[in-house]
């Protein structure tokens, strides 16, 4: 019975959620219409007595939810990795506890994956503030020259991919969000699908100033993984040589002047202003040198490839 | 486990793959060895993986792996390497510019008991400008950084003991540096010349904008064979450089005490001390990247337990 389920629906509930019952008989209509043997996990990061009470009830009630508590808040890429672990279908659908789609779209989402590794969905056409649509444009204005494959809704909770994408993309903190973007450069084939926008997911999101250092600091996480997981030494090698040509090119001038002017070095107090520079730039490069020690001596663990087929 | 594995990247090469099949074949089949070709696709956007899987439906002996896109050409070496499953492993070029019929003299020299055996290309048919000339000096470089003189790193045509490469880590551009890195571990390296013809089919997939990527790459392995031997000597240096510059400053601060004022103190002193820290902070990236190499899993150190002859790296081994 239970190799026969297809399609894996992780309900992750992290921080937001909505009337339970609710929305589980509308997501559970929409799965039914799909005609694909499934199964539902709902993944409760830490205490959320509520919604394990509707849950409990809705067992009571007959229906088959499986359900995963976690001990204490661990974040939303633990919860998904559980729920992930404990799924048994090769197709893995994520749904947040809130709804950020209508429920009648879910069907032609799961349909879409046929000739992709991993659909999302891009809530389209939106319903809500301007407000929210401004920040989520910002966001993806400093995301998308990161990834090749320009995302223009990653936020969207609902994602439908097959099982081997979580599988060989690693995620860990926060990163679950940018797992269309890794597993776009490990090399699957991911896309964006339209997919009309809840009128319940208009709430005005307005996050606390530390969120949005947070975000920032997502994406430079990403960019790093993204360009240079296995060339630390690219990164800061550039960046360390810039500084350093910069402070070199300081004390060049201060020892022209010197030279040909007579005017004293003590005399010059952009002298440690080039000195510094340089100090940083050798900093800076010496990171990317332990940064490589570290990659090289993991190399092993590390692939850098992602096999599709192999014949024989 | 086979007696010889050998490893082609291919990427988008529609045109060559039957003919490299055939090739290896006719050369490798005569030898009468238990044999396997591994053909690693890098992601081609042509032909190059439907044809290769045809020929394997009809040759159990040829493996395919296909990559789900294009990573380059160390991954596609690496992936063939890590599927092998050969005693001894052979990788060459997928575009027909290597010679299949140089293979058994790599297996002779392997058998003879060398751990690497470097094709270098007698006569090569590239253009002078954009290939020969700087492979020369990078050869050169790479030779004087590493101090394991090979005449031509960029030759593919190569030949392993399967559980010396295995050890080594391979990724970004470091196929180049494979003889530089085995010779840490006390490898035995050979040179023998190969044919190269010219490319008939297709066109060269990798140009100039490589050499950077081998400067940083080649730092790297110099910081690394540093380690292995004198641990700490490359941030000891830079950091006694920083520490004598910065004593010198303050020395003439000293001297310079009574002379001056005010502002110029404060410069000098400043720039001494900017010195002695990058000093101290280079002391202790030395001591970090000493931790991170001695709880990292390389395995390169206990190749020296694989090898029971333990000869250390010997130059004469590459006059060959």
């Amino acid at each position: 019975m239970k190799s026969a389920i297809e399609l894996s629906v992780i309900v992750p509930v992290v921080e937001r959620y909505d009337a339970v019952a609710e929305l589980y008989g509308l997501y559970k209509k929409a799965l039914e219409e799909s005609r694909r043997p499934y199964e539902i996990i709902y993944v409760i990061d830490g205490d959320f007595g509520e919604v394990m009470e509707s849950l409990k009830r809705l067992i009571a009630e007959g229906e088959k939810i499986k359900i995963i508590k976690l001990a204490r808040r661990f974040g939303e890429a633990t919860a998904m990795t559980i729920g992930i672990q404990h799924s048994s279908g090769s197709i893995i659908f994520t749904l947040p506890a809130y709804q950020q789609v209508e429920a009648y779209e879910i069907p032609r989402l799961i349909e879409s994956l046929k000739n992709y590794d991993m659909v999302i969905a891009r809530r389209w056409p939106r319903k809500d503030s301007l407000f929210n649509r401004f920040q989520s444009a910002v966001f993806h204005m400093f995301l998308n020259p990161v990834s090749e494959y320009k995302f223009r809704d990653i936020g969207c909770g609902v994602r439908v991919f097959r099982k081997q994408v979580a599988q060989e993309v690693s995620i860990y903190g926060d990163q679950h969000r940018f797992l269309p973007i890794l597993a776009h450069k490990y090399g699957f084939r991911v896309r964006e699908v339209d997919a009309a926008q809840s009128p319940k997911d208009t709430l005005k999101r307005i996050y606390s100033l530390g969120t949005y250092v947070q975000r920032m600091l997502d994406i430079f996480t990403i960019l790093f993984l993204v360009k240079f997981t296995k060339k630390p030494l690219r990164f800061f090698g550039i960046l360390g040589s810039a500084v350093f040509t910069a402070g070199f090119f300081i004390l060049l001038y201060l020892l022209i002047v010197k030279i040909f002017q007579g005017v004293a070095l003590a005399g010059r107090p952009i002298l440690l202003l080039g000195t510094l520079l340089i100090v940083l730039g050798v900093q800076v490069f010496a990171i990317g040198l332990i940064g490589e020690i570290i990659i090289f001596t993991h190399a092993k663990d590390i692939k850098e490839y992602t096999v599709d087929q192999i014949i024989n | 486990m086979k007696d010889l594995s050998v490893i082609a990247p291919l990427y988008n090469e529609e045109e060559c793959v039957r003919l490299l099949y055939e090739a290896i074949v006719r050369v490798l089949d005569p030898l009468h060895l238990d044999h396997e070709i591994l053909f690693v696709d890098d992601g081609s956007k042509d032909k190059t993986f439907r044809i290769a899987s045809e020929l394997a439906q009809r040759d159990e002996r040829l493996r395919v792996i296909g990559f789900r896109k294009n990573f380059g050409q160390t991954p596609a070496m690496a992936a063939g390497i890590d599927h092998a499953h050969g005693r001894i492993l052979i990788t060459m070029d997928g575009d027909l510019q290597n010679d299949p019929e140089d293979i058994p003299r790599f297996i002779e020299k392997i058998e003879e008991g060398f751990d690497i055996v470097c094709g270098w290309r007698e006569k090569r048919q590239d253009k002078l400008i954009t290939r020969k000339i700087p492979s020369k000096v990078a050869n050169w470089l790479i030779g004087k950084v590493t101090g394991v003189p090979i005449r031509d790193n960029g030759c593919s045509l190569k030949g392993y003991r399967a559980e010396v490469i295995k050890a080594i880590p391979l990724y970004s551009e470091m196929h180049r540096f494979i003889p530089a890195m085995a010779s840490i571990a006390g490898s035995r390296i050979a040179q023998i010349p190969v044919r190269h013809h010219a490319r008939k089919y297709g066109k060269s997939k990798y140009g100039l904008s490589r050499i950077y990527k081998v400067f940083l790459d080649l730092l790297m392995i110099k910081t690394v064979v540093l380690f292995t031997s004198r641990p700490m000597v490359w941030f000891g240096v830079m950091a006694s450089l920083a520490a004598a510059g910065g004593l010198l400053t303050f020395a003439y601060t000293i001297a310079q005490w009574s002379r001056s004022v005010g502002d110029s103190l404060v410069v000098l002193n400043g720039t001494a001390m900017l010195l002695g820290i990058l000093a101290l902070f280079l002391l202790f990236a030395g001591a970090l990247s000493e931790l991170v190499h001695k709880t990292g899993n390389l395995k390169m150190t206990t190749l020296a337990d694989i090898r029971a002859s333990f000869t250390g790296f010997e130059k004469q081994n590459l006059e060959g």
